[in-house]
């Protein structure tokens, strides 16, 4: 139980640090490095996938392939 | 079962290719457009024609280059659509000389959360052509000379305007404080 409480306050410990890392004061030396850490934390909405299969669905389908041995014999 | 409701996204292939380019693709529409939902249109109707043109990659570039290639397309288009809707007034030659001492300085903020909203704000002031530049350079992926070739410039041309279009988004930075 002492042990529970002692990585608890440690696992605190490491939230409260996370947290304030995350909320500090940063300072970029390029554009492109506050540019790819942007990018970094954009993150594609799940949405846009859930279109692309629906559209995607609805794509007329490719006339199935004739068996090879029709194919060979020209019918 | 998933499969019958994911057709696309469970193709052999394509699965990976979304999940490895989509937010390149995403990042570029979003900040390049500065809208959120726009993004997401280019999105879907790139790799909608990814999906639908695959077998057309003849693999004389890098796939990623290929798949900039369509999303600048559709940038372009969405803007050109846009701008018949809403006639603008920007000066875009006046942002192109906005350039100020910013550029080398660093770029400093309070709080990380700020970083999107404050880029998305220097990205809207400045000209297309810069914009374009810089989000193309951000991405690890792409050569001098591929984002040469995705602009229709030489490799020297687009180190000289990447120049003057990081002093113009410092400048821009900057005013956002």
């Amino acid at each position: 139980m002492k042990h529970r409480t002692k990585q608890t306050s440690h696992e605190q410990e490491q939230l409260s640090q996370a947290q304030s890392q995350s909320t500090a004061p940063r300072e970029f030396t390029s554009v492109t490095e506050a540019l790819r850490e942007d990018r970094a934390r954009v993150e594609v909405p799940p949405a846009v996938e859930q279109r692309l299969n629906e559209s995607i669905a609805k794509l007329p389908k490719p006339p199935p392939q004739r068996p090879w041995w029709k194919r060979l014999m020209g019918d | 079962m998933e499969s019958t409701s994911r057709p696309g996204l469970e193709t052999p292939g394509f699965a990976d290719l979304y999940r490895e380019h989509s937010k390149a693709v995403y990042y570029l529409a979003l900040r390049y457009l500065g809208d959120a939902q726009r993004a997401e249109d280019v999105t879907h109707d790139v790799f909608l024609k990814v999906y639908r043109k695959l077998d057309e990659f003849r693999g004389e570039s890098a796939f990623r280059t290929w798949l900039y290639r369509i999303t600048i397309n559709h940038c372009h288009n969405q803007q050109q659509s846009w701008h018949q809707r809403h006639i603008t007034t920007t000066d875009d030659d006046a942002v192109l000389d906005a350039t100020g001492n910013a550029g080398e300085s660093p770029l400093r903020i309070l709080e990380i959360k700020e970083l999107g909203e404050r880029i998305q704000t220097s990205m809207d002031r400045l000209a297309p052509e810069y914009r374009l530049l810089l989000l193309l350079v951000a991405d690890e992926q792409l050569s001098y000379e591929e984002v040469a070739e995705l602009t229709g410039q030489t490799a020297d041309a687009v180190r000289g305007k990447l120049h003057r279009a990081r002093k113009a988004f410092a400048t821009q930075f900057e005013k956002t404080a």
